[in-house]
C-alpha cells in the first residue's frame, strides 16, 4: 500500500542518504575536486529533506547559494590555486583523533537534543502566501537586519579588495 | 494587501548611522586625497566619531526601542557606544603617524575601522539575537582585514587567517546557538524570549543553545580554553589595531554578553551563572600567569587582556544592577587604561621600527621620562593600583561579586591583581633601573600619538580620582 506518508518516508531516506554519502565523499576522497563534487551531492540530498518538510524557499535558497554560489567559489578557488587543482592532498593528520572525538561528542549532544526535545509541529501553508510574507517581513520587521547585512557586505568587499590587491 | 509600514526610528540608530556615513565619506574622499594628505582622511574619521558620541550623548535617558524591537538607545548601550566611540578616536590619533611609518597609510584603513566601530555600536545596543549576530560580523569582519594590513610582514597576515578561521568557527557556534534558542522559545527577541522563558519550563535544546551562545561570545572576549587565537593575533596585527580591538571588541561583545544573559536569560541563570563563575577562574588565572611567562610586550598585553575578561566576567557572574554598572566601568577604565599602555609602546618606538621585547625598554626613562611615566601610570592602572582607574573597576566589580555572595570569585580576583602585579612591573623596571639600550637618541614622539596618551593618562587619572561622575553614568546604564 503506497501511501503518501509512506513515501514520504522512502524520499528521506533516499535523500538522507545521498546527503550522508556526499558527505563521506567530500571528508575521504583525497583529490579536492572529486571532494568538492561530493559536498555538492551533499547539498543537493539536504536540499532535497528540505523539499519533504515542506520547507520549500529554505530548500530552494539552498540549491540556489549552497549548491549555485558556493560550490562554484570553492571549485574556483581550488581550479585558480596551483598545485591543489592535480595533487592529492592527504585527508589525515596527526589530529584527527581529537577532531573525531570532538566530533563525535557534538554529534551525540545534538542527537540527545533532536530525540528529548518535543518538536513543535508547523501550520500547514501553501508556498504562494509564504514568500509573500517573507518579502515583506523583509522589508518591515526584519528591515534593520536587511540593512546591517548590506553594510556587512560592503565591508567584506573592501576588505577583499585591501587583501587582493597589488 | 495592505500597505505594511516599518518601524523606522533613525534617531536611536543615530550613532551607528553617522559612523557609517563617515566610513562612505572617507571611501570616497580617498579617491581624491593625494598620497601626502592621507592623514585628514584620519581626522575626518574623527570628526565623524565625536559626531557620533554627541549624538549618543543626546540620546542618553531617551530609553526608545525601534524597528520592531531590534535595537534600544537605553543608557547601558548608549554609553558602551561612549566607550567605542572614544576608543575609536585615540587608536585613530595613534594611527596616523604609525601607518605612515610603516607605508600603510591607504584610506581603507579608516575605512574599516569606521566599519567594525558601526558593528560594535550595533552589536551593543541589538535586542535581537539576530541583529547582535549581524554587528558581531560587522565589527568582526573588518578586523580580520585590518588585522593582515601588514602585507608585507608575514606574521601581520598569519595574524588575519588565524583572527578569521578562528572568527568565523565561533560565528558558527553562536548562530547555532541562536537557531537552537529560536527553536525552544519561537522568538530571537530578547525580551520575548525572556518572557517565553517565565512561563515554561527549559529544555535541553534551549540548554545547548545558550551553551552554544556562551561559547560564541567566549570566543570574542576571549575567554580560557577559548582564547588560543589571541596572543598570536595581537601580536601579529598592526599596533594599532591591537590596541583598538583589544578594548572595544570587549565593550560591544561584552555588552551583548550581559544583555542576553542577564536579560533574555535569567531564568536558567543558575545554570549559566555556575559556568561562567568557572570561566572567569579559568580565565583570570591562566591569563595572569601566561603573562608572567612573555617576553613580548604585545604578546603580555594579549594575556593581560585575557585576564581583564575573566575580572568583568565576575560582573556578570553577579548579576545584578551595581555587577552592571561596575562593568560598565570596568570597561571604560579599561579602555583608556589600555590604549595608554600601548600608545606608550607605540610612543617609543624608533619609526618603523617597533620595540617590543620588555628588555628593550631598558633606560626609556633616562631617554623619555614622560612616555615612561605615562606607560607606569597604565601598567599600574591595570595592576589595579590605587589611584587610578584600574583600581576604581576591580573595587566596584569584586564589591559586586561579595554583595551578591560571591566572595570566593572576588577573593580569586584579588589573588590574581596580585601574581600581575610582577609582570606590569617588568617592563617599568626596565625602564628606570636598567642601562640605556642602543639607539635610543634622535627618536621623537609624534605629535598625534603625544595627544592620545595625555588624554589617556589624564582619563586614567581622572577616572581614578574622581570617579564618582562616571560611576554615577554608568549606575544610569541600567538595561531599561
Amino acid at each position: 500500500m503506497l501511501t503518501s506518508q509512506f513515501l514520504t518516508y522512502v524520499a528521506f531516506f533516499v535523500l538522507s542518504a545521498i546527503a550522508l554519502i556526499g558527505a563521506f565523499l567530500a571528508v575521504t576522497l583525497r583529490n579536492l575536486v572529486r571532494a568538492a563534487l561530493g559536498l555538492i551531492l551533499s547539498f543537493m540530498g539536504v536540499a532535497g529533506i528540505y523539499f519533504v518538510l515542506e520547507a520549500e524557499f529554505v530548500a530552494i535558497v539552498q540549491v540556489i547559494i549552497y549548491i549555485g554560489a558556493i560550490s562554484v567559489l570553492i571549485l574556483f578557488a581550488i581550479m585558480l590555486t596551483r598545485g591543489l587543482m592535480t595533487s592529492a592532498a592527504s585527508t589525515q593528520n596527526s589530529q584527527w583523533i581529537g577532531a573525531a572525538f570532538v566530533g563525535m561528542l557534538m554529534f551525540a549532544v545534538l542527537f540527545f537534543v533532536a530525540i528529548t526535545t518535543n518538536w513543535p509541529l508547523a501550520q500547514p501553508h501553501t508556498i504562494s502566501d509564504l514568500i509573500p510574507r517573507l518579502g515583506a517581513d523583509l522589508v518591515t520587521t526584519y528591515l534593520l537586519p536587511f540593512e546591517a547585512v548590506s553594510l556587512l557586505l560592503l565591508a567584506a568587499l573592501i576588505g577583499a579588495i585591501v587583501i587582493a590587491r597589488e | 494587501m495592505p500597505i505594511l509600514v516599518p518601524d523606522i526610528n533613525l534617531r536611536i540608530i543615530a550613532p551607528a548611522l553617522i559612523v557609517t556615513v563617515t566610513a562612505i565619506v572617507v571611501l570616497l574622499g580617498e579617491l581624491v586625497t593625494p598620497a601626502e594628505r592621507k592623514r585628514w582622511l584620519g581626522y575626518l574619521s574623527i570628526a565623524g566619531l565625536v559626531v557620533a558620541a554627541f549624538a549618543a550623548f543626546s540620546l542618553w535617558g531617551a530609553n526608545a526601542s525601534g524597528f520592531s524591537g531590534m535595537v534600544v538607545a537605553d543608557n547601558f548601550g548608549l554609553f558602551l557606544t561612549l566607550t567605542i566611540a572614544l576608543s575609536a578616536a585615540l587608536s585613530i590619533l595613534l594611527s596616523i603617524p604609525f601607518i605612515h611609518a610603516h607605508e600603510i597609510d591607504q584610506g581603507e584603513y579608516y575605512v574599516l575601522l569606521l566599519a567594525s566601530v558601526a558593528g560594535m555600536i550595533v552589536m551593543a545596543t541589538a535586542t535581537d539575537l539576530i541583529v547582535i549576530f549581524l554587528g558581531l560580523e560587522l565589527l568582526s569582519l573588518p578586523l580580520y582585514i585590518l588585522a593582515a594590513f601588514q602585507r608585507e610582514d608575514t606574521r601581520s597576515l598569519e595574524a588575519g587567517i588565524k583572527y578569521f578561521l578562528l572568527g568565523a568557527f565561533s560565528s558558527a557556534f553562536f548562530l547555532y546557538g541562536i537557531a537552537l534558542v529560536f527553536g525552544a522559545t519561537g522568538t530571537t527577541n530578547l525580551a520575548k524570549i525572556a518572557a517565553s522563558l517565565a512561563q515554561s519550563a527549559g529544555s535541553p535544546m534551549l540548554s545547548i543553545g545558550v551553551g552554544l551562545l556562551m561559547v560564541g561570545f567566549a570566543f570574542k572576549v576571549a575567554l580560557v580554553p577559548f582564547h588560543w587565537w589571541t596572543p598570536d593575533v595581537y601580536d601579529g596585527a598592526p599596533t594599532t589595531v591591537t590596541a583598538f580591538m583589544s578594548v572595544a571588541v570587549k565593550a560591544a561583545a561584552f555588552g551583548a554578553f550581559f544583555r542576553t544573559f542577564q536579560f533574555a536569560l535569567p531564568a536558567l541563570a543558575l545554570d549559566w551563572r555556575a559556568v561562567a563563575a568557572v570561566l572567569a577562574v579559568l580565565t583570570m588565572t591562566l591569563g595572569n600567569v601566561a603573562a608572567l611567562l612573555q617576553s613580548n610586550v604585545k604578546r603580555m598585553l594579549a594575556y593581560s587582556s585575557i585576564a581583564h575578561a575573566g575580572y568583568i566576567l565576575i560582573a556578570l557572574v553577579a548579576m545584578s544592577a551595581n555587577g552592571l554598572s561596575s562593568a560598565l566601568f570596568y570597561l571604560l577604565a579599561y579602555t583608556v587604561t589600555n590604549l595608554g599602555a600601548f600608545g606608550a609602546v607605540i610612543a617609543l618606538s624608533d619609526g618603523a621600527r617597533e620595540r617590543l621585547e620588555i628588555k628593550d625598554f631598558a633606560g626609556a626613562a633616562r631617554e623619555h621620562p614622560l612616555v615612561a611615566l605615562a606607560l607606569t601610570i597604565c601598567l599600574l592602572s591595570l595592576a589595579g593600583f590605587p589611584p587610578f582607574a584600574g583600581f576604581v573597576g576591580k573595587f566596584l566589580i569584586f564589591g559586586a561579586a561579595v554583595e551578591t555572595g560571591w566572595a570566593w570569585l572576588a577573593v580569586i580576583g584579588v589573588l590574581n591583581s596580585l601574581v600581575s602585579v610582577y609582570f606590569y612591573l617588568r617592563p617599568v623596571v626596565q625602564m628606570y633601573m636598567s642601562e640605556p639600550a642602543e639607539g635610543w637618541s634622535g627618536i621623537r614622539v609624534a605629535p598625534l600619538v603625544a595627544l592620545a596618551l595625555l588624554i589617556a593618562v589624564i582619563s586614567v587619572i581622572a577616572l581614578g580620582v574622581f570617579p564618582a561622575p562616571a560611576i554615577a553614568l554608568a549606575a544610569g546604564g541600567l538595561i531599561r
